[in-house]
């Protein structure tokens, strides 16, 4: 049971992986856009500038934002992967479901905010950065927080039961009894 | 104060540094055995290794490194700080239990000892150890050098040290490093690093405070500076773009989980269920400690837009030139005594595992047993592997810049392509075959190696690190659900169960 529920999940990790690896084969194809990473800065030697922004996203945009996505999912369901199969139940799954939520939001936060500014050439400012920049520095710190509340509030339901402990201890002390 | 500022910075150092001596000659007398020297007996608390965990991870790279980057290139390398607290928590799920219930079943010290209980393979363990050796030779030099060049700054600031040279501030900080590493083994290193990342847990918020005063209008009067001069560089993606952000995403987020002087610290605690305490406190630790390199970062570069500040020869500089400008006395002594701590923990934790793959894991893989009196030898190689990675350094400098540099890129990168599938993956999945560990590792090893000797690059900035992780990923499962199986042992099968 737990090695075929495990099984399946190995065929999604691996899905994603291989759409990951795609989508870096598509940019290794994709239409070169002259300073995509960045050039020297026109007076300050030891700096470099970005440019023009909208030039550099025209071909590699959208597999950007299909890249962070796919590597969400694939960090929550690595994560579930972590935790034995069947101690994943319902209310384990809202939790993660709800983790790759909030990821989703920040993605598109961040994403669809630079996208606004390039359009626009404005930007407002939350705790010190630019919003979209504020999005991705303290959204992208904030994703892990839901992850890290199920390991640690849930540590006695989905990762170390009180029959886990059990489990584990006697399986010393029979290994000690046969050496 | 002013006047002494260089005394007191001098001072702040000098007292990390006899506290380190003390602290080795302390836990010399807790070393009695390769066991207690490698993972210390597995009897530490929450507290020690939720710091030692924190305070290895960032490296001198990210005190001086991190703001350099922000200087340099704008936001882009804030994916590496902000992805860190993911990195941590995918490596508590995926690694942090099971490591240490196999560590407790098979006596295990080293991290390539638990790869080989799991896949009952040699070639799997020496594969491990060889990449480990790499990795650390590369690391370990590039922190050895950095200690010195900052050691040489401070010293050459004070009227007695003016003319002091680089060696000798390599034999100096190597000598400090090599006696507590060898006196007290782990035990020394997990209890400085205790104090190490408290000290950088201070350095990091005092900065944070420090440098939202410098302009008028805190940090978005900086940040609205730098916008105006080049948009982009203040944009998520920074100057660098976005193929370079999203590799540094994917390598520093997922990677985290495959650093072997890291994982080897979860093997230690006295207690499995000590992990739910353990997590939070490694990411709370390291979000402070971290906030040095956004804020110094940030405020250097639009104090150079601004024109406050001349510009900088080297972005490295960005740091020390910050902690000379707009810190008082005390403050940079502490930052500096900070830096000291981040660059020490990093290196002893690395020879720490570097020596265990060589007097241990080595041997067993080809000789099929461990050498005798383990301790002993154990001091012997942490020793000489400390002083080969200084002369190695001090070559590099002098004579060829390029072997580090190539030896660096057996760093992290690395180490996260071919260990992240073998272990974080391989120790939750029953199904996975040591021919995919060896394909996934030699893949790692290639394509990485490959990249640097020949010098290859890949379109848009993207990271050769970020094509082999994903390609030693995909090949690690791929290969796996192909090749036929080996049944477990009885006991690793069954904690694979829980």
């Amino acid at each position: 049971m737990d090695i075929k529920q495990n099984n399946k999940l190995i065929y999604v990790l691996l899905a994603i992986s291989s759409a990951l690896a795609l989508i870096l084969i598509l940019i290794g194809f994709a239409e070169p856009v002259a300073d995509a990473g960045g050039t020297n800065h026109p007076s300050i030697a030891s700096m470099k500038i970005g440019g023009n922004g909208a030039a550099r996203l025209a071909h590699v945009g959208n597999y950007s934002f299909a890249f962070i996505c796919l590597v969400f999912l694939l960090i929550v369901c690595l994560a579930a992967f972590g935790v034995s199969a069947k101690k994943r139940t319902r209310e384990f799954w809202i939790y993660v479901g709800a983790a790759f939520g909030f990821t989703m939001l920040v993605s598109w936060k961040l994403f669809m905010g630079h996208q606004a500014f390039l359009e626009s050439g404005e930007t407002t400012y939350s705790f010190g950065f630019p919003t979209p920049t504020a999005w991705q520095l303290y959204g992208a710190w904030l994703c892990a927080i839901p992850l890290v509340a199920v390991y640690t509030l849930g540590f006695r339901k989905f990762i170390y039961t009180a029959e886990d402990e059990e489990s584990f201890n006697h399986l010393l002390k029979s290994k000690s009894d046969t050496d | 104060m002013e006047g002494f500022r260089q005394e007191i910075i001098v001072g702040a150092v000098l007292l990390y540094m006899v506290f380190c001596v003390v602290t080795g000659i302390w836990a010399m007398r807790r070393t009695h055995n390769a066991s207690d020297f490698f993972i210390a007996g597995r009897g530490l608390g929450p507290i020690v290794i939720a710091l030692a965990l924190f305070s290895s991870t960032l490296s001198g790279f990210g005190f001086v490194g991190g703001p350099g980057l922000v200087y340099s290139i704008g936001v882009s390398s804030f994916w590496i700080v902000a992805v860190s607290s993911t990195g941590y928590a995918l490596a508590f799920f995926l690694v942090a239990k099971r490591i240490r219930m196999i560590a407790e079943m098979r006596d295990c010290i080293s991290l390539p000892d638990v790869v080989a209980a799991r896949y009952k393979s040699q070639t799997v363990r020496l594969l491990i150890a060889i990449t480990i050796v790499l990795g650390v030779m590369g690391y370990l030099a590039t922190q050895i050098l950095a200690m010195a060049v900052v050691m040489q700054a401070i010293l050459s600031g004070t009227e007695m040290f003016a003319s002091i040279g680089l060696v000798t501030c390599v034999i100096i900080s190597s000598a400090v490093l090599i006696f507590y590493c060898v006196s007290g083994g782990i035990i020394a290193s997990v209890y400085t690093d205790l104090v190490q990342g408290a000290i950088m847990i201070v350095a990091g918020t005092l900065i944070l405070v420090t440098a939202t005063s410098v302009f008028e209008g805190g940090m978005q009067e900086a940040t609205s500076i730098i916008v105006a001069d080049d948009s982009e560089s203040m944009m998520p993606f920074g100057a660098a773009g976005i193929i370079a952000s999203m590799g540094w995403f994917f390598v520093f987020g997922l990677g985290l989980a495959g650093q072997p002087h890291l994982i080897t610290k979860m093997m230690m605690n006295k207690k499995i269920s000590d992990n739910r305490t353990i997590l939070p406190m490694s990411v709370i630790g390291y979000l402070m400690a971290a906030l040095l390199w956004v804020s110094i970062g940030v405020i250097m570069r639009a104090a150079v837009i601004d024109g406050r500040i001349a510009p900088l020869a080297l972005p490295d500089d960005a740091a020390s030139v910050f902690l000379s400008v707009f810190t008082n006395p005390l403050l940079a002594g502490v930052v500096f005594a900070g830096l000291f701590a981040a660059i020490m923990s990093t290196s002893d934790a690395f020879l720490n595992i570097g020596t265990a793959a060589i007097i241990h894991d080595i041997p067993k893989a080809i000789r099929g047993k461990s050498i005798q009196n383990e301790l002993f030898w154990a001091r012997l190689v942490t020793a000489l592997l400390a002083a080969v990675a200084a002369a190695f350094a001090l070559y590099s400098h002098y004579q060829d810049a390029t072997l580090v540099a190539l030896l660096g890129a057996f760093g992290w990168g690395t180490f996260a392509a071919s260990i992240f599938p073998v272990v974080a993956i391989g120790l939750n999945w029953k199904g996975a075959t040591a021919s995919g560990a060896i394909t996934a590792i030699v893949t790692a090893l290639t394509i990485n190696l490959g990249t640097q000797l020949f010098g290859i690059t890949f379109p848009y900035g993207m990271n050769g690190q970020l094509v082999a992780f994903v390609s030693s990923m995909v090949l690690f499962m791929g290969v796996s659900l192909f090749t036929a199986k080996t049944k477990l042992d009885q006991d690793i099968n069954r904690m694979m169960d829980i």
